[in-house]
């Protein structure tokens, strides 16, 4: 039984890897199909390129290269990506932190950092000089008289959303706002984000399609 | 079993000793037997303000390092036959001299024989700090009305939290300035209370007497009439359980139509005042 499936399909051709087969089979099989399809005249320029497809198999990094190694010496083929139906813990870890809002209710205090991954909603108080740290976007219910940090370390597209009006720092990535030098309105309603321009600016929540329609459409457009 | 109770506030010169000694004479007026410890090593104040400071023999860290028993080094006050005693501090060597571990073990030796043991924490959040929290069950944080020692608190408040001790911290708001406050040009008690969202122990009023008594050795609580007094004397009956109101900001005064009407109304009213 072959271990190296070619599919067509509408968007293009595939390898399928049969789960089953020992890796080793897998890479002969490869070499053998390549072989078999390759153009002998080297003067056509049409290069035919693939997706693998591993099934419910991981390829570790270096079986990736050695497949690719082998891609290699067929000039006329090229490899567009490896599909796996499977992904590791730790990735899926990663992508559930990303995807969850935490809900989160203590006190910062003066000289504590909470660092977190992905959205944060934010009920506790900030006292002056404590910073909270994220990846993602953070909404704010309670008290902010300290720094929030959102789309660490350098995502542009995040927002700060609530009242900032007492807090002694803005920051969304690598650009950062000290609050006392400009003119926070007093309101839980305030959109902190980064323009066009990649500079600080700050809306009302009312006008978030047009601040990131991005975001606006994955919360479903409901305000 | 006594209990061990660190005395500190991140922040130097808001009060600690004074509050550690002031509290310490307090509880011993009550008839508890309480010990002392300095930890401010390098830096010794509390033996000066009790009027120990010329019986020093052996220090703490005399007894860390086993030179001496640890009754050998304790320091007997005679004002308050056996209830009042003092471990002093090294003078001679720096914070590091001891680490946690002595701290805890002389702490665990004492707390079977005193109803309290205070630990007076040096300023700062280094070593000292550490040393103090160790031993300690509970934490008094001392506070003034002003933004730095405020500040200073909710640091110090924020890495107890991360080393919690037995019991929550308790605030005590000490050198409060009557008029000030009640101006409006400090933060008030609430204000500050709220903020760093710890119960609240006491407030103690600033006051001249503070310093003068001691200057001479003698702790201000010595003296029953004095407002600052007044209010180490609740904190102590506080710790004890007892329930006591705190003590007014502000000296009631009567606006001119309520004087008016008591002149009218006669001796009735004005014996209620």
């Amino acid at each position: 039984m072959q271990s190296v499936i070619l599919k067509g399909t509408q968007d293009g051709y595939k390898l399928f890897f049969r789960q089953s087969a020992g890796i080793n089979d897998i890479l002969v099989d490869l070499k053998r199909f390549l072989d078999k399809y390759k153009v002998q005249n080297s003067s056509t320029p049409q290069v035919i390129h693939f997706n693998i497809l591993t099934g419910d198999r991981l390829l570790t990094e270096e079986d990736k290269n050695k497949v690719i190694s082998i891609f290699k010496t067929y000039p006329n083929f090229q490899i567009d990506g490896f599909i796996s139906n499977v992904i590791t813990r730790s990735k899926a870890k990663i992508i559930r932190e990303r995807n969850t809002v935490k809900t989160i209710s203590r006190t910062i205090r003066n000289g504590q950092v909470i660092r977190l991954n992905g959205d944060v909603l934010f009920f506790g108080d900030i006292h002056e000089g404590g910073k909270l740290v994220t990846t993602g976007n953070v909404y704010i219910l309670g008290n902010v008289y300290g720094i929030v940090h959102a789309g660490v370390p350098n995502s542009e597209d995040k927002l700060v959303i609530g009242n900032l009006h007492n807090a002694q720092q803005v920051r969304i990535g690598e650009q950062f706002d000290i609050v006392a030098d400009k003119n926070i309105s007093n309101t839980s309603r305030t959109v902190a984000y980064i323009n066009d321009l990649h500079v600080l600016d700050y809306g009302d929540v009312k006008n978030l399609k047009q601040i990131n329609p991005r975001f606006y459409n994955r919360i479903g457009g409901i305000i | 079993m006594g209990k061990s109770i660190v005395i500190t506030s991140g922040k130097g010169g808001v009060g600690k000793t004074t509050t550690t000694a002031n509290l310490g004479v307090s509880l011993a007026l009550m008839g508890k037997r309480v010990c002392l410890v300095d930890l401010d090593i390098g830096l010794r104040n509390l033996d000066v303000i009790l009027g120990l400071d010329n019986r020093i023999m052996y220090d703490i860290v005399d007894v860390a390092e086993n030179r001496v028993k640890l009754p050998q080094a304790l320091i007997k006050d005679k004002r308050f036959q056996d209830l009042l005693y003092l471990l002093p501090a090294a003078q001679t060597t720096d914070k590091n001299a001891l680490d946690e571990k002595q701290v805890k073990t002389i702490i665990d030796e004492l707390k079977p024989d005193f109803d309290y043991v205070f630990i007076d924490c040096p300023a700062g959040i280094e070593q000292g700090f550490v040393n103090s929290i160790a031993g300690a069950d509970g934490a008094i944080v001392v506070t003034t009305p002003e933004i730095s020692a405020v500040r200073d608190a909710d640091r110090v408040i924020g890495l107890l939290d991360q080393h919690p001790l037995k019991e929550a911290p308790k605030l005590l708001i000490n050198r409060i300035r009557r008029n000030m406050m009640q101006e409006g040009d400090t933060m008030d008690v609430d204000e500050i209370t709220d903020h760093l969202g710890i119960d609240l122990l006491g407030i103690i009023f600033d006051d001249d007497d503070v310093i003068s008594t001691s200057n001479h050795g003698e702790p201000v609580v010595l003296n029953p009439n004095n407002p600052a007094s007044q209010g180490y004397r609740n904190v102590a009956r506080r710790m004890e359980g007892q329930t006591v109101p705190l003590m007014r900001i502000d000296q009631p005064k009567e606006s001119f139509w309520s004087k008016l009407v008591h002149l009218f109304k006669g001796k009735n009213n004005q014996s209620t005042k």
